[in-house]
């Protein structure tokens, strides 16, 4: 693969498969919901939906990630048959006791559930900034909202992560 | 105090902008002079600190094994033996067909020049407007 070139579907299969699984088991927070993302984010690829900007590759998988993941919440809605229970209020809190959860220790589990629970848009940053690593420049232009608004949404996810395991 | 307090006098975003090391020296220093005076604010501080250690502390998900291999080859890996058996019978049956081919061909009866003509002369005066309106399609344009 040279820089000018857009990645082939099988080159993000074999050299970013992980990472790439990774984050969409980050935002979307089960198996299943997972692969379905990795199959639409591969197929975007495939059919060269995505421009490429020669750079981080998998800042810019993430981008494609967060994005496809962006538009299946809001098509969900859509038809609110199929909707996840993204809303907090749908779904119990998630089961953690205060003695299970030691300051400054918290089980995987746990904060995969907490994270669930976010509002998409704010776990979509979150997952950018603190799962990939983002700079909040990058987050901003990977999901067309101003820098400001990042830095918010960074914000008030982590707040109200940190709320729901307290 | 720079503009990244809020309205109310305190940093609120801005503290997780500082652990990300998103703000400027002078920023950075407006914040933890804040900070200094502001318990409130050490408390959001440490809340958000802690939250973002946490999911930093994420390990990365191993994929189902296969999840790739099933994506390029649209089987799954226990039917792909008789998927590939399916497409070699079917490039057999395809080699047959084409090795007949030759000797199924057959004049179409009628002949399309046949056709060609005999709609050709069918049209009175050669509009095809015309020829098509009594096919159903009432013809009314107004201006």
């Amino acid at each position: 693969m040279t820089d000018e070139n857009v990645p082939t579907w099988e080159e993000v299969a074999r050299d970013h498969g992980r990472f790439l699984y990774t984050v969409a088991y980050r935002l979307t927070g089960n198996d299943d919901d997972a692969q379905d993302l990795v199959q639409e984010v591969l197929l975007r690829v495939r059919k060269g939906l995505e421009t490429y900007r020669p750079g981080s590759l998998e800042g810019w998988l993430s981008r494609i990630t967060t994005n496809t993941f962006l538009d299946e919440v809001r098509r969900r809605r859509r038809r609110p048959v199929d909707a996840l229970p993204e809303n907090p209020d749908w779904v119990l809190p998630p089961t953690v006791g205060a003695d299970e959860v030691l300051a400054g220790s918290a089980l995987p589990d746990d904060v995969q559930s907490a994270l669930r629970r976010l509002p998409p848009d704010y776990r979509s940053a979150v997952v950018l900034c603190d799962v990939v690593g983002l700079p909040y420049q990058e987050i901003a232009g990977a999901l067309d909202v101003p820098v400001g608004t990042v830095r918010s949404r960074i914000h008030r996810g982590r707040a109200m992560l940190r709320e729901a395991l307290a | 105090m720079s503009d990244d307090l809020l309205e109310d006098g305190h940093p609120g975003d801005g503290l997780s902008a500082l652990l990300d090391g998103e703000l400027s020296p002078l920023e950075e220093a407006d914040v933890q002079a804040h900070l200094v005076g502001c318990m409130a604010c050490r408390q959001e501080m440490e809340a958000v600190q802690v939250a973002r250690l946490w999911i930093r502390a994420l390990p990365p998900v191993e994929p189902p094994i296969g999840l790739y291999e099933r994506m390029l080859v649209p089987y799954r890996p226990g039917r792909r033996r008789v998927a590939m058996a399916f497409v070699g019978a079917a490039a057999a049956v395809a080699a047959v067909l084409v090795s007949v081919a030759p000797a199924r061909q057959q004049p179409v009866s009628p002949s399309v020049a046949t056709l060609i003509e005999a709609h050709a002369t069918s049209s009175g005066d050669g509009d095809l407007v015309t020829d098509l309106a009594p096919a159903g399609v009432p013809v009314s344009v107004s201006p």
